[in-house]
């Protein structure tokens, strides 16, 4: 009992430690840093060869503590300057890409640097040392740990209070332009804040050596629990962020306890019901609104030209498979599904005005929904797919019972942790979904030209059906709530039960191209849900415009052929995708609906 | 000290200010005057760089400072104290002081919180009540007074007798006399006529964006028909 309250304890001080640079770069700058998780891994990977290098003592590794933070600091600060300044008036879905692309630039560099193998410490004597506590041994390294967390709490407190630094700091996440108006010049404010954060989460990386290892998956793990605290403590709140690190420390640890395999859904459940009840978090106040209006544009209705264009575009894709071999076939299949599936996205980000960065949660629900009724039920297609898309409708009315409400922000973190759970119970839930190895032999029982004008009927009909909705009145109501959900609740709309309808209708969508997807590929891996996936989609919908709904039909066949040619052409594909997503962000900030396309593309 | 010449602002594609140009003198106090969204916070946004002007000059002191990033504006000797006032909330009175405090300037006794809060009693019997938790003139006198730690030569005061208290109103009047006889330029918006005549020496009077009487205060005393046309009272 207590040795695992320790362990919570412990667990909750690296949640501080990452959630606290989150939360404090948050409230500072506005910008949800996703990247925060790579400050962590870079931290984890620099600690370890700085250690290799330093005496193997307590007092070595407090030195290579302070170098690994320095650096960290060092990086975070030409972060901001190269990056993050140029972009703190984007919309807010830009910015996330943005620092998504570093998190996969960082990958490859890692990876590129220190291999793909797990790095862990060598552990001599001092890091092996126990203490007894009511007759148990419990690690002495891992109460240094604890300690940590007051130390740190202490600190940032005085910092934020009793320092002109932190009183500036606090001024900025009031408002900006006041503090600005006053003479404060922020760059080096906001650049010295993202520093700091960025040596906490580095801290937190070297940290975590001595007890585990360095490892290519790290990033993305810590910045979904480092998003789940600052959630649940509220956005931008530092005592939030303490709270709810103490509170999903010790839920990881005594729900490891009592529920091995479910701690993760333990910590999600935590955090719905947090949000149901405080829809701010626990100490958050309501963020200002800045919707995602600023990306999306209305829709406007296809010219004749384009639906001339689109209707021979799809009597060519029916008669390909008269032509093309199977590759071929096999190429543009995965072309319509990303269709559908960026179509679906499009839905829920633009008409609905919800930006989702874990829309491949639905996708890979309805993928192995498909996979298990074949498998475990030795269900036909015919009833394999309607499974995928009733299990994925159903999934997301559940999760957007809780979110729909939300403001913009906070839906992007959630649905994206949403995701990461998803996929967290794929990989390790190994006896259903068969883990990393998957589940193989997920055939359609058609031959090639069958099930290729089966992707098309179904890709194709659900594009348009989805295009119908929002042409239909719903999609006039839907737009209206998301404009001004003030103005249409005051019209009679019910703009929650809008919004989730919409969210149920993607999530349904999403889960007929997962399902789909399953059957073109004949398998289904855990990397259906990864975040890679559900970002893929989301720079679908950007590339192609939000403003039209030829644009993610658009930006879904530009970016898969785009990214099938990456991949042929070199081993570091996420460093030159990270690159050019930054790159568009910098040379697009106000989104590319700023932009105006040459005629047809519209 | 200030000399604004022609300035267009715009709000997306909507002109808010056509060719706004007038000249403050130092130590005077200059009073835009105008009915509702004539003009006169977005004259002031635009002087303290929130908004970029689309054409037009503003120089002071001798600096062009025309598009200059608001702190840039700020550090060259302009305070701002907003129609909305734009307290802090969350943070204490002392601590909205500490925030607007600038490097002294030549020549001027540099302002302190105690010196403030001798001009504003109020101000000093709460130093550490949460700028949230203030009434609206406690937080009109703090807007003041925070911008005064920035020791400016000149400060813009947008509406300060905005939704006040006869009382107060009058409190503010002798506050911002007390600064001018510090040497302090003044800049100030007002729509209540009968405050903006107790303090300013010279009248700009905006409608729809565009200047359309300008004069000396006495001048605009006097003339019963422009006050009459352009301010309705
Ligand atoms: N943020 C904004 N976006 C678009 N238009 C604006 C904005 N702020 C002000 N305006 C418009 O600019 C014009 C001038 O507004 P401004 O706020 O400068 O008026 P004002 O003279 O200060 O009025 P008041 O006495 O009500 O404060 C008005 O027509 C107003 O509608
Ligand atoms: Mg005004």
């Amino acid at each position: 009992m207590l040795i695992t309250a320790l362990n919570g304890l412990a667990a909750a001080a690296t949640l501080f430690l990452l959630a606290s640079g989150l939360t404090v770069i948050f409230g500072a700058t506005r910008i949800v840093n996703f990247a925060h998780g790579s400050l962590y891994m870079l931290g984890a990977y620099l600690g370890w060869s700085i250690l290799a290098r330093l005496p193997h003592t307590p007092w070595g590794f407090a030195l290579g503590a302070v170098a690994t933070m320095a650096a960290l600091a060092l990086f975070g600060a030409l972060l901001e300057i190269g990056l993050l300044r140029r972009i703190y008036r984007a919309p807010e879905l830009f910015q996330l890409l943005a620092t998504f692309g570093v998190v996969l630039m960082v990958q490859d560099v890692v990876q590129h640097l220190w291999g793909p193998a797990e790095l862990s410490l060598p552990r001599p004597p001092w890091l092996r040392g126990f203490v007894l506590l009511g007759g148990a041994r419990y690690p002495r390294f891992d109460l240094i740990v604890i300690a940590v967390f007051p130390v740190l709490l202490g600190a940032l407190w005085l910092g934020f209070t009793r320092t002109r630094w932190g009183v500036l700091v606090r001024a900025a996440t009031q408002d900006r332009d006041m503090l600005a108006a006053l003479g404060v010049d922020q760059r080096l404010l906001f650049t010295s804040v993202f520093a700091l954060g960025a040596a906490l989460a580095g801290l937190a990386g070297i940290l975590a050596l001595p007890d585990g290892s360095a490892d290519l998956t790290m990033d993305l793990s810590a910045v979904t629990d480092a998003f789940v605290v600052v959630v649940v403590g509220g956005l931008g709140s530092l005592s939030g962020a303490a709270l709810a690190s103490l509170l999903l420390g010790m839920l990881q640890s005594f729900g490891v306890l009592w529920l091995p395999r479910a701690s993760l859904v333990l910590a999600f459940a935590a955090m719905a019901m947090v949000l149901a009840l405080r829809p701010n978090g626990l100490l958050g106040r309501p963020l200002a609104g800045r919707g995602v209006g600023e990306v999306v544009a209305f829709i406007r209705p296809a010219p004749r030209a384009l639906r001339l264009a689109g209707w021979f575009a799809l009597g060519a894709a029916a008669c390909a498979p008269l032509i093309l071999g199977p590759y071929a076939l096999s190429v543009l299949m995965e072309m319509l599904i990303a269709m559908l599936f960026a179509a679906s996205l499009h839905l829920m980000m633009g008409p609905g005005g919800m930006p989702s960065f874990g829309h491949a949660a639905w996708f890979g629900i309805g993928a192995y929904a498909a996979a298990l009724a074949v498998h475990a039920l030795a269900a036909p297609l015919p009833l394999a797919l309607p499974a995928a898309v009733l299990l994925a409708a159903f999934a997301a009315a559940a999760f957007g019972w809780f979110v729909v409400r939300l403001s913009g922000v906070y839906l992007a973190m959630l649905t994206l942790a949403f995701a990461q759970i998803c996929w967290a119970i794929a990989f390790q839930w190994g006896d259903v979904t068969g883990g990393d190895n998957g589940i193989l032999g997920v055939w359609p029982g058609l031959g090639v030209r069958g099930f290729y004008w089966l992707v098309l009927a179904l890709c194709a009909g659900g594009t348009l059906l989805l295009r119908r909705v929002l042409a239909a009145p719903f999609g006039h109501a839907l737009r209206a709530s998301r404009d001004s959900s003030l103005r249409a609740e005051a019209i009679g709309l019910d703009t929650g039960r809008l919004r989730l309808a919409a969210f149920t209708l993607a999530g349904a969508a999403a889960g007929l191209a997962g399902g789909l997807y399953a059957f073109a590929e004949g398998s289904v891996f855990p990397t259906y849900i990864s975040l890679q996936r559900s970002v893929d989609a989301l720079l679908m919908v950007l590339l192609g415009g939000v403003q039209t709904i030829s644009g993610p039909i658009l930006g879904a066949f530009a970016y898969t052929g785009l990214y099938d040619t990456l991949l042929s052409l070199t081993d570091y594909w996420r460093f030159v995708l990270g690159a050019m997503i930054i790159v568009l962000v910098l040379a697009f900030p106000q989104g590319l609906a700023g932009v105006r396309l040459p005629g047809a593309a519209r | 000290m200030l000399t604004v010449e022609a300035l267009d602002v715009f709000y997306g594609r909507a002109q808010a200010l056509h060719g706004i140009g007038f000249e403050v003198r130092a130590g005077q106090v200059l009073v835009l005057l105008g009915r509702n969204g004539a003009g006169k916070s977005t004259t002031m946004k635009a002087l303290i760089g929130l908004l970029r002007p689309a054409a037009g000059r503003v120089v002071f002191a001798g600096r062009d400072l025309t598009g200059a990033a608001p702190h840039r504006i700020a550090r060259a000797g302009i305070g701002y104290v907003p129609e909305e006032r734009r307290i802090f909330p969350e943070l204490t009175v002392a601590e909205n002081l500490a925030v607007g405090r600038q490097k002294p300037r030549d020549g001027l006794e540099p302002w302190t919180p105690a010196r403030l809060y001798a001009l504003f009693p109020n101000l000093g019997a709460m130093p550490e009540r949460l700028g949230a938790r203030m009434s609206g003139g406690e937080q009109q006198m703090l807007a003041i007074a925070r911008s005064m730690m920035g020791n400016p030569q000149l400060i813009l005061l947008d509406e300060p007798s905005e939704g006040l208290a006869p009382l107060i109103v009058e409190q503010m009047a002798q506050a911002i006399l007390a600064l001018k006889a510090e040497g302090v330029t003044v800049l100030l918006a007002e729509q209540n006529l009968h405050f903006a005549q107790a303090l300013a020496d010279v009248a700009v009077v905006i409608e729809g964006g565009s200047i359309v009487w300008q004069g000396s205060m006495a001048a605009l005393r006097a003339d019963a028909a422009a006050r009459a046309r352009y301010l309705a009272v």
